[in-house]
């Protein structure tokens, strides 16, 4: 896939591939604040993925005027412009569940167990 | 000449982006990681000035002008909970 | 228009009648029958046409390009019912009255029976089918309401519930029904459907769609196998049973019936499943409303068997049996009421309605007890009472039909024996309620009711018998503008005598009487014989069970599913997400470089990917130091933000800039009350399982971006560019779309970012949590809580910060900016003064109260909106001029501005409430912990 280590598009898609993986390590941790920082990496990368799909231009943003020589696409800057301010309110709720969640459960362990820790597996949890 | 300027000038202001870098992610303190941040704000600022400079274009000295301000309150919401855990009291 | 009236009329009248209870426990009563008597007057104009054939249709375009308009038609059909509901509607309004106790909201009854009344009106009067479909499920649950009235009871929760789940299923199958019909005929409709009949009769599809309307009309009308809803129905207040057994509700399936009886009849699916359907239900119900010791049990399924009566006759197909049908619907429709509300009556007076107990009341009610009798010899079918004259038709139609079919006398029998049923409990609702003995440890002594509670029963049996021996003269021209309605063109010849010589009918009604009077006099082994048989045949209980199955199934669903454990759901869902991408991408064929002509990178962008990387890497690393893992992150989003400036777009950098911000402020004020570090809980293969899972997913989505990059594409982007300027009168295209060519979207967002923040402020509101008193390394915090330098600083830099904003906004339009932006700049400038100089500071001179600013914000988006709506343009066109402003220079002003700034207000409003409350939640937690204020 880096056939051609040197555009820029492989750069953006190692980038947006980084941040997906971070965030997904992160928000498969068992604490809820790990997990919030993981869901922000992780609209990082959405939000890059989007901005991107309007293609790579440099140096021509969509301000009409006269010297432009050409203009990226501005609809998905729109897009991903509202979804930035979206995904803090998302990150605000998420966090608010969080403190919720920790002065009713007395813990921050994301599916509020006391003892803490991840998950058990399978087998046992149903009479845990 | 101005091209060659902007050259020397990007390749220095990048090593000071990386040792900054280096500093936030070493540490040890926080103290040291929050000026490494605030730092780093700055030499970012430069970068900026410069890719303005060079594309000739000036849609980007806002950018600039936003990254000082929103640096000096990233770095006292910080530094205040640094001091007192609790930043609006 | 004035048919709309009639329908809307009742609705608003709901809220009115609910309204006008406070002044008094018998407004609601007379709120309700005015309501009722003014629709009945909106509809009067419109009385004559159908008497004169003709078929008002009155339209409101809705939705046309999905072919839904609002429109009402008034045939002879729609006439009869219409007059039946308002009619009937008026007696049981007058009825109610007097039954309701001192203790039932009066308020709630006239509401709900109003709303009933509405919605059914709007089911006999529409001409477009999905129309006539809403409604419909509008009585669904209006009659959930109506027959839940008594909420405390048991048995009323469970027979609404019931009525609801049956009759609703069969709304859904009918919504499937009549799409299918819909594209039959291209028209929702009813003068076209009813006009394509052959069309319809030949369509492939025509066996499925008429199975699923049947199951509609079936489930509504009580028809067997669904009758069983009907009895438990009668938890309900006598009123509403009178009104929803007799006149409405379960009217609603046999109209349905009518309604389409001229495209769906005359065929062998038709006549095979209305046939059956209605003859299994005449028959089962006769059988148990002999034997139910409840005064209304018994009624309940004896309206079940009258049903299946109605039911059989438009299965039979013919126009005689239709207008048969007709005739039944009106006859049933007034001795049904009267005989439920005399049940009431009788309840109100014993306070019981067990038949085994309530005897010999002639004694006491003699009244009431002869206006029962004419009603049940109704019901029974004795000469001289209505209902004689449409059983006589029915079993003539029987016979008629049965000559041309191979089962020529089974029919004719099986309705005998119903008819024999019909009598012996008919008999037994006289008798045993009036005669049998004394009354056996009532309650109560009765005597008679009220003066005016039996005047709607005089009423309705003073028609009984009034149509009952004057045939001609009262509801001919009505049954006959009504069958008209129902066939769409003139009835055949028919004779609404009494009698007609000695014909089959005749003897089988004979038989039908003297069988059923013998069957009551031997009674007692009958009975005995149906104790024994009980539960045999109990429809509840499998409807019970395949419920308390379904439930079971969904249990058993929702606990694979729900794991209870975020991490292992998250596991699934990414897991999922990548096979779906994986086998889709490779699926396809396709290769994973397109042939776009790529941009080289240079040495800068290579050194901030790598940093970037490294960043990222490193928040991983540290991310159980918690307060360390959030500086790194600060830096990861300024590492982004240069992303946005590096490919041309300045907007998105400056809003990524200023959310960064806010929500390190967000997370640090969340990250007070919360551990400071994560303990290191996973086990090594876990870790390295999460690992794994988390390098697929950024493989994937690295390999996706790299595949859609490299990838040519056609925008519309060219669109925007173009228009942005003449169109949206501004040069920064992002903006343009935003307020302008997509503002609707935008007045989304907005509204969600709004909805978001009024959510935390809820979700805030008695939050208490403890804050730790010293930082996580055990030292005390400092003792200065406003630094006296930085108070300084940030209060000289609010002006500052304020013009930055009003600069970033007023150009927005024209150059990168904007009101999100704006907004969220002034939202940092004022939050950095709660930083430093403290909430008590702050507020001494900023309001608190951040809702109006939201509310404001919002108000203006809309208003702006519908400004441009107003001057004739689509909504949120935007409109401009030129203006030069000194100094400043050429500047353009556009009503997208306005909206602009109702997006500005919504961020600055929603970013504030979240912060400072969440701030003051701190407050909130210490209130002892106060310090010398030294500003």
């Amino acid at each position: 896939m880096l056939e051609e280590p040197s555009s820029m598009e492989a750069l953006i898609a190692v980038i947006i591939g980084v941040l997906t993986a971070c965030g997904v390590y992160l928000a498969l941790r068992a604490r809820t604040f790990p997990v919030v920082i993981g869901l922000t990496l992780l609209s990082y990368a959405v939000n890059l993925f989007l901005f991107v799909t309007g293609r790579l231009t440099v140096g021509q943003p969509a301000v009409i005027s006269d010297q432009a020589v050409g203009y990226t696409d501005p609809l998905p800057q729109a897009l991903v412009l509202t979804a930035i301010v979206i995904s803090f309110g998302m990150t605000a709720f998420i966090i608010m569940l969080a403190l919720k969640a920790r002065a009713e459960l007395g813990t921050d362990q994301v599916d509020g167990r006391l003892d803490g820790g991840d998950a058990p597996n399978e087998r046992g949890r149903e009479h845990g | 000449m101005l091209s060659i300027a902007v050259s020397i000038a990007f390749a220095l202001v990048s090593g000071a982006l990386l040792l900054s870098l280096f500093r936030l992610l070493r540490g040890p303190d926080k103290p040291d990681r929050i000026l490494a941040l605030d730092t780093l704000y700055i030499n970012t600022i430069a970068l900026l000035v410069l890719l303005g400079i060079h594309l000739s274009s000036s849609l980007y000295f806002e950018a600039a002008l936003l990254i000082a301000m929103m640096g000096f309150v990233g770095t006292v919401a910080l530094c205040k909970y640094l001091l007192r855990g609790d930043i609006i009291e | 228009m004035n048919l709309f009236f009639v329908v809307l009329i009742p609705f608003l009248g709901a809220g009115l009648a609910a309204w006008v209870s406070r002044f008094g426990r018998l407004q609601s009563a007379w709120m309700a029958g005015g309501v009722t008597l003014v629709a009945l007057i909106a509809l009067t104009p419109s009385l004559p046409a159908p008497f004169l054939g003709e078929t008002l249709v009155q339209r409101i375009p809705w939705i046309p390009a999905l072919g839904l308009d609002l429109v009402l038609r008034l045939d002879g059909l729609g006439l009869l019912f219409a007059l039946m509901v308002l009619g009937m509607g008026l007696l049981v309004i007058l009825y109610a009255r007097y039954y309701l106790a001192e203790r039932d909201c009066m308020g709630r009854f006239y509401g709900y029976l109003l709303l009933f009344m509405g919605s059914m009106l709007g089911i006999v009067l529409s001409e477009n089918l999905i129309l006539l479909l809403m409604f419909w499920e509008l009585t669904s649950l209006s009659s959930f309401l109506l027959i839940s009235y008594w909420q405390h009871r048991e048995d009323a929760r469970t027979g609404a519930r019931m009525a609801l789940a049956v009759t609703g299923l069969g709304g859904l199958a009918m919504l499937g029904g009549f799409v299918l019909l819909g594209e039959m005929v291209g028209s929702y409709d009813l003068s076209v459907v009813l006009a394509n009949g052959e069309l319809i009769r030949s369509d492939p599809l025509y066996t499925p769609m008429l199975v699923l309307i049947l199951l509609g009309a079936f489930t509504k009308s009580a028809q067997f196998p669904f009758h069983f809803w009907l009895p438990h129905a009668m938890a309900a207040p006598t009123p509403v049973s009178a009104y929803l057994h007799s006149a409405t509700l379960v009217k609603a399936g046999v109209f349905l019936l009518a309604r389409l009886f001229p495209v769906l009849s005359g065929t062998s699916q038709w006549s095979i499943l209305v046939i059956g359907a209605g003859l299994a239900t005449l028959l089962i119900g006769a059988y148990f409303a002999l034997f139910k010791h409840d005064i209304k049990g018994l009624l309940a399924y004896s309206t079940i068997s009258h049903l299946g009566l109605i039911t059989l006759l438009f299965g039979i197909g013919t126009p005689l049996a239709a207008v048969a049908g007709v005739f039944h619907i009106i006859n049933h429709a007034t001795f049904k009421a009267s005989l439920f509300m005399a049940a009431g009556i009788i309840d109100h007076e014993c306070g019981t309605r067990d038949m085994r107990r309530i005897n010999g009341l002639w004694r006491y009610m003699p009244y009431t007890g002869t206006l029962a009798m004419v009603a049940a010899a109704a019901m029974a079918g004795v000469p001289l009472f209505n209902g004689f004259l449409s059983k006589e038709m029915f079993f003539g139609e029987t016979v008629t039909f049965s000559a041309n079919h191979t089962w020529d006398w089974l029919l004719p029998a099986a309705v005998v024996v119903a008819g024999i049923f019909a009598v012996a409990y008919s008999l037994r609702f006289i008798h045993d309620v009036f005669f049998n003995g004394d009354p056996i440890d009532l309650p109560k002594t009765p005597h008679e009711p009220p003066r005016w509670m039996k005047v709607p029963v005089e009423i309705l049996v003073a028609i009984c018998l009034l149509v009952g021996i004057l045939p001609a003269f009262t509801v001919a021209p009505l049954l006959y503008v009504a069958a008209t309605g129902v066939l769409q063109t003139a009835p055949p010849d028919y004779d609404l005598a009494i009698w007609h010589g000695v014909n089959a009918a005749l003897i089988m009604s004979v038989i039908a009487l003297i069988g059923g009077i013998l069957i009551y006099a031997g009674r007692r082994p009958l009975f005995n014989l149906a104790t024994k048989l009980e539960g045999l045949l109990d429809a509840r209980a499998v409807f019970d069970g395949l419920l308390k199955g379904l439930l079971a199934l969904a249990g058993a669903v929702t606990r694979i599913l729900d794991t209870g454990s975020l991490q292992r759901m998250l596991l699934v869902f990414i897991l999922s997400a990548l096979t779906l991408g994986t086998v889709g991408f490779l699926g396809g064929g396709a290769p994973l470089t397109g042939d776009r002509d790529l941009l080289p990178a240079d040495a800068v962008s290579l050194l901030v990917t790598i940093a970037l990387i490294i960043v990222a890497l490193w928040t991983v690393v540290l991310h159980r130091r918690r307060l360390t893992a959030l500086i790194v992150m600060g830096a990861l989003g300024l590492l982004v933000s240069l992303i946005f400036v590096k490919f041309s777009a300045p907007d998105l950098a400056l809003t990524q800039l200023s959310v960064e911000v806010v929500t390190i402020v967000l997370l640090l004020l969340a990250l007070y009350f919360l551990p400071q570090y994560s303990p290191a809980e996973s086990s090594w293969p876990r870790r390295v399982r999460d690992i794994g899972v988390a390098c697929l997913a950024g493989g994937g989505a690295a390999a996706l971006t790299w595949s859609v990059l490299t990838r040519p594409y056609e925008s519309i982007a060219d669109y925007f560019l173009e228009n942005s300027v003449p169109g949206g009168g501004g040069a920064n295209v992002v903006n343009v779309i935003l307020v302008d060519f997509r503002g609707f979207d935008t007045l989304g967002e907005i509204s969600v970012l709004a909805l978001a923040g009024l959510g935390i402020y809820a979700m805030l509101k008695d939050l208490r949590l403890p804050g730790p008193t010293c930082d996580a390394r055990g030292r005390p915090w400092n003792w200065d809580m406003h630094p006296v330098i930085m108070a300084a600083l940030t209060r000289l830099l609010l002006p500052l910060a304020l013009l930055v904003s009003a600069f970033i906004f007023l150009r927005g339009h024209n150059l990168p900016g904007g009101g999100f932006i704006a907004g969220l700049i002034t939202a940092i400038a004022l939050i950095m003064q709660y930083l430093a100089n403290g909430v008590e500071w702050t507020h001494v001179r900023m309001t608190s109260n951040l809702h109006p600013v939201i509310g404001a914000g919002l108000l203006i988006g809309l208003l702006t909106g519908l400004a441009s709506l107003v001057f004739g343009y689509p909504f949120l066109t935007s409109a401009f001029t030129h203006v030069h402003w000194p100094v400043i220079g050429d500047f353009e002003l556009a009503s997208a501005i306005a909206f602009d700034l109702g997006v500005y207000l919504v961020v600055v409003g929603a970013t504030l409430l979240i912060l400072v409350h969440l701030g003051l939640m701190h407050h909130a937690s210490h209130p002892g912990e106060q310090e010398p204020n030294h500003a």
